[in-house]
């Protein structure tokens, strides 16, 4: 018996060996272990084997029945193995990829986005208000004089309704504070228009993103403040950026903002990219007189405003602002 | 405004101080530098030289080789392209090193294998008037090796854009004072006189309407002799681009330019009696000096005489019919003020702009009228000779001042036998505002004495007099503005101050409308911006037309909003929708060979809710427009799928997941759709979806298939962003069941789920269409009748069903779909 059990050790084991695949591997084991298996049929025998040497033969089973599932199961990892690197043997992968369909963002988008997500994490919440305005909300209450210009159908839209399309995103500083007591800290992303024929450096109608922030006692120091950390972080911390004293009729005093920005090769420049200044004391008492309440008498604020078709073509050199509004995807693809 | 740098040196020190600084001191007084021109030469190595020899250079039809002398005792050769000079002629020659204007160095060089040790110059490339077309020739009494600067003068002309509130900026006595009192360098002597002879003008000069005109004076210069203006006045004149035209009219135009009032001379031989300032007759006809007519209005104000003919256009511009000629010997000099509002009425409706309107529509000091007048008498006396007689004034200076303040204002008085007064703005200075708006940064002391460097004055009641050129200032914080500006911004420390803010409905909204361009973006789309303000009607594919708008309710007549005055056509109306904007993009594209056609715009459309009588509104859409290939081809797929509606409906499907989305045929038609359908979700409209109609892709040059749909973006939110509960997750497996349905190619998928909901079997979790088939050759089904096979889900929430059950309720809902669908047979 404990040679039969020996030969067959020895064939299972070559048997094992031999097998070229998992199907030859399966047919091995059911050969060995299956219910009609060799090693099975000698395991029935037992019964026949005097029972003093039933130990040892049993033990010798046990033996040979735990070096057979271990040479399967090392054959087994073994025929997987090869499978797996036949699996990709000849895979060319410099193949080009499967083309999938792409999308993106307009680049107005994600200059906004990026504006947007600087200010909102200093504090603005966001704000709007409509784009077809009253005269008062768009001059008005902004302090804009009577017989100013840009109150001419030459220079701004007007409906026979006597309505305008807003000439700039201040608009929603009026319509804020007379909806909200003080303190006040909103930006507004948002279009505009002005009455200028399209050319490759003015749209009729653009995007802007205004700010506000009124309270007691804010200063130039927090203009300034606020406003280099904004530019700093959009343009990078070195930017230098300067203050140039300017005239809006709502702020007082009033200034541009200029960057320094550097084109690969060319002379640092100083380069407008903002507007902003004081809330003049006029619009509070405008928004004031308004609303009949005097919320605002005492407070003091800033005010700011950025014209993103600009920021974007400052960003990424744009020489021709229709390229903005044209929405060719040659041109759309390298902001995605 | 153009200012020279050598007129503004007559009035301020500007000794020791370089073009960019002055450019810089210019830019913090808040006056923007457009642009600066070097005139003439200030660099010594461009000297004079004398051409000794001329050869042409072989092969080319204009080149010579010049030997030159410049003074160094030997000759140098220079190639030069110019043909209008001879051998002994004396140039400009810059030898190398030297910079010309615009900042062009000189090299030497070789020019068609000759070397050129230099450059002969033509007077533009020294930045001057170019005359003789070529090199500019020098008198022969200069001597050569001499700095051409040492010869004629130089110039920098700063072109400058002077902002609203400063018309006290718009001359060069006005930016030195300005510039003096920013810099604390010296100011020279005013150049007005001290003071003026004047008299009642009485019958002579008549103020129709003292609203329009309250102050008007004239100046009667008998015996003066026309003629071309001294040098020194016409270089003045040349130098920031004008054209000396007569002594006479070029005093005029210098006084403008130097000191900031408007002036106009008039030839008294052609005034008939007295002078009439009144408004103009509608219809009345009137030709200017350049010749151009022009038919007035009442609200026009002119300037007449007793024959009744207009002679000058108030403030704007002289007539041809009184104006100076060669042959004029005695002058009417007029200076007046005119209300801003009427010059700028009259300059804008005839589009007629000149040097006077543009100051006096943002308005000239009254203070000035006499100052200029008097100056330019002075200067056509010194010119032109003649006697003056003393100068005639009508009305008065017009009250700046309120009421209130008009009893104890400082008044500074002009004239002798007719005074004008002219109160002073006084401010009260509130210290402590200055205080909050600088954080206490700037010394009293300091904003004080940059008050009075500014002319400013406090006056024994405390108040601040504010000078008479100074118009804008009018309250204190007029005055805070100026200690800011002067005291310079730079030197207030910065401060970060925040407060905590709530989040508003718009930040959600924001944050709602990014997470829709996110998916989209996702899924392959290309975000656009198109134009908000497009077409009526239009011709041209390229160009949005509301003819294709595919809005979520349908428009009616008058609903669309035009703006009164479009720039044209094209863009005359507020979009309805934005189906048009995302129409001419995909034409647009399709024509540069995009295949693959996804593109959506989020933002405003805009509509009248009643045909025009009702309210504007301004909604924010999604619209999102596909079409084309589904995917683009490749190596692994060379013919992609067309788009089908399918794949649209899957793209809403995934902007809204949490909502059931279905689609109604929808009522009413919208012209450019054809399937139109009502996009519902959780059973309220939210959209409107429709395949673009064929007709209206062929017009636009889209030849393929077009799907469109336009979503309401605040009831999306409001969906999407309800509250919600999770549901536990199945206990027990489910079990499926499928069934293949025969039916007539007509019956909707939405008439079977109907038919399921119907049998209301509890055990039915799912119920999914699981595949379509059809055979066009009729042989394996008949072709008007179409196979679908359903897959069912069944499950309980306590137990794992058995196969008995689970055929009981398969039974129960098959039954159902036979009662309940007509013609039907179950596969």
């Amino acid at each position: 018996m404990k040679e039969q059990i020996v030969s067959v050790r020895a064939a299972a084991l070559e048997e094992i060996l031999n097998a070229q695949d998992m199907k030859q591997l399966e047919n091995a084991r059911v050969h060995i272990l299956g219910k009609k298996g060799e090693l099975t049929r000698i395991q029935q025998g037992i019964r026949d084997v005097p029972r003093e040497e039933k130990p040892a033969v049993g033990a010798l089973l046990n033996e040979v029945r735990a070096a057979v599932n271990t040479a399967l199961d090392r054959r087994l990892v073994e025929l997987q193995q090869a499978a797996d690197e036949q699996s990709v043997s000849g895979v060319d992968i410099t193949l080009p990829g499967e083309t999938l369909p792409n999308g993106g963002l307009h680049p107005i988008s994600l200059v906004r986005e990026e504006a947007v997500r600087i200010l909102r994490r200093m504090g603005f919440a966001l704000a709007d208000g409509p784009e077809i305005e009253d005269e008062w909300h768009c001059f008005d209450a902004l302090n804009t004089p009577e017989d100013h210009p840009a109150r001419n159908e030459r220079d701004t839209f007007y409906f026979d309704s006597g309505k305008l399309l807003r000439t700039q995103t201040s608009t929603v500083q009026a319509r804020v504070m007379e909806q909200q007591a003080p303190p006040v800290r909103i930006i507004c992303p948002g279009s505009a228009f002005r009455r200028d024929a399209i050319d490759a450096t003015h749209l009729s109608a653009f995007n802007q993103i205004e700010g506000l922030y009124v309270d007691k006692e804010v200063g130039v120091g927090d203009l300034k403040g606020t406003l280099e950390y904004f530019l700093k972080a959009l343009f990078g911390e070195e930017t230098p950026v300067r203050f140039r004293p300017h005239f809006f009729p709502f702020t007082e005093p009033s200034f541009e903002i200029d960057v320094q920005l550097q084109a690969t090769g060319q002379a640092p420049r100083w380069i407008e990219i903002a507007g902003c200044g004081m809330v003049n004391p006029a619009v509070f008492e405008n928004i004031d007189e308004k609303t009949g309440k005097s919320l605002y008498s005492g407070c003091t604020g800033f005010a700011f405003g950025i014209g993103l078709e600009r920021l974007a073509m400052i960003r990424w050199g744009i020489r021709d602002i229709r390229l903005l509004i044209e929405n060719d995807v040659r041109f759309l693809a390298q902001f995605s | 405004m153009n200012i020279s740098r050598n007129w503004l040196a007559e009035y301020i020190d500007l000794h020791e101080i370089d073009t960019q600084e002055m450019a810089d001191m210019l830019t913090f007084a808040g006056v923007e530098v457009e642009g600066m021109q070097q005139r003439g030469v200030n660099d010594d190595l461009v000297v004079v030289a004398q051409v000794v020899q001329k050869t042409p250079v072989e092969g080319s039809d204009h080149l010579n080789v010049c030997m030159v002398d410049a003074g160094e005792g030997s000759l140098r050769q220079i190639v030069c392209g110019a043909q209008n000079y001879r051998v002994g002629d004396k140039v400009p020659c810059a030898l190398p090193g030297a910079v010309l204007p615009g900042g062009w160095q000189i090299k030497e060089g070789k020019m068609m294998g000759h070397a050129s040790c230099g450059m002969l110059c033509s007077a533009s490339e020294l930045g001057k008037p170019d005359k003789e077309h070529g090199l500019w020739v020098l008198p022969q009494e200069y001597e050569v090796g001499t700095p051409l600067s040492k010869l004629t003068t130089s110039d920098t002309l700063f072109e400058l854009e002077i902002t609203p509130n400063r018309p006290d900026l718009l001359s060069h006595w006005g930016m030195a004072r300005e510039l003096a009192g920013i810099s604390g360098r010296l100011l020279k002597a005013d150049p007005a006189p001290s003071s003026v002879e004047t008299k009642p003008a009485k019958e002579s000069i008549l103020l129709e309407d003292p609203q329009l005109c309250p102050l008007y004076t004239a100046t009667r210069i008998s015996g003066v002799k026309i003629g071309p203006s001294p040098e020194w006045l016409a270089e003045r004149l040349v130098a920031i681009g004008l054209h000396p035209i007569n002594n006479v009219v070029d005093i005029t135009n210098y006084c403008l330019f130097e000191l900031g009032h408007p002036l106009h001379a008039f030839d008294a031989a052609r005034v008939q009696g007295a002078l009439h300032i009144r408004r103009a007759a509608e219809g009345e006809q009137f030709t200017s000096l350049m010749h151009d007519d022009y038919t007035l209005e009442s609200q026009d104000l002119v300037i007449s005489d007793d024959s009744g003919r207009v002679l000058a256009l108030a403030g704007v511009m002289g007539g041809l019919n009184s104006g100076v000629t060669e042959s004029t010997t005695d002058i009417i000099l007029e200076s007046a003020w005119f209300l801003p509002s009427t010059v700028r009425h009259t300059s804008r409706r005839l589009g007629l702009g000149s040097d006077s309107s543009y100051r006096f529509e943002r308005g000239a000091a009254a203070w000035n009228v006499l100052r200029a007048g008097a100056r330019a008498v002075q200067l056509i006396l010194e010119c032109a000779g003649g006697k003056a007689e003393p100068t005639a004034v009508a009305g008065q200076a017009p009250c700046t001042v309120s009421e209130k303040q008009a009893a104890t204002a400082t008044v500074l008085e002009q004239g002798t036998d007719a005074k004008v007064y002219c109160a002073l703005n006084q401010v009260a200075l509130d210290w402590k505002e200055l205080d909050v708006m600088t954080g206490g940064s700037i010394p009293h002391m300091e904003a004080a004495r940059i008050l009075k460097r500014l002319g400013l004055q406090e006056n024994a009641s405390g108040l601040w007099d504010c000078p008479p050129w100074r118009l804008d200032l009018k309250r204190s914080c007029d005055l805070l503005e100026e200690i800011v500006r002067v005291y310079g911004i730079s030197n207030i420390p910065a401060t970060r101050t925040s407060i905590y803010t709530a989040e508003s409905a718009q930040d959600r909204a924001h944050d709602f409308r990014c997470t829709l361009s996110y998916r989209l973006v996702g899924v392959g789309f290309w975000e656009v911006q198109s134009f908000k303000l497009i077409a009526r009607q239009s011709m041209d594919p390229t160009i949005a037309s509301v003819e294709y708008a595919l809005p979520i309710k349908p428009l009616m007549e008058g609903d669309v909003i035009s703006v009164a005055l479009p720039l044209s056509e094209d863009h005359a109306v507020l979009r309805p929708s934005l189906a048009p904007g995302l129409l001419a993009v995909a034409a647009r594209n399709m024509n540069q060979g995009v295949e693959v056609l996804r593109f959506f715009e989020r933002g405003r459309v805009f509509r009248n809710t009643g045909g025009g009588k009702g309210k504007d509104i301004e909604m924010e859409v999604l619209g999102i427009l596909m079409a084309g290939k589904l995917d683009p081809a490749s190596w692994t797929q060379l013919r992609p799928k067309t788009v089908a509606p399918e794949h649209l409906r899957a793209v809403l499907e995934l902007l809204v997941p949490k909502c059931e989305l279905s689609l109604a045929p929808a009522k009413q038609p919208r012209k450019a759709a054809i399937l139109g359908a009502d996009i519902q979700l959780g059973g309220q409209v939210c959209g409107y979806f429709a395949r673009v109609a064929p007709v209206v892709c062929r017009t636009l040059g889209l030849p393929t298939d077009c799907y469109y749909a336009e979503l309401d973006v605040r009831k999306l939110q409001q969906l999407a962003t309800a509250p919600f509960k999770v549901k536990d997750l199945p206990l027990y497996p489910g079990s499926g069941r499928d069934a293949t349905l025969v039916v007539p190619s007509a019956l909707r998928h939405a008439e079977v789920l109907k038919a399921v909901g119907a049998a209301k079997e509890k055990l039915l979790v799912s119920c999914r269409l699981k595949e379509v088939f059809t055979d066009p050759s009729g042989e394996k089904l008949a072709t008007d009748r179409k196979a679908v096979t359903y897959s069912f889900t069944y499950r309980a929430a306590d137990r794992t069903l058995t196969a008995e059950e689970v055929d009981a309720a398969h039974a129960v809902v098959l039954k159902t779909l036979t009662e309940k669908l007509h013609d039907v047979t179950m596969r």
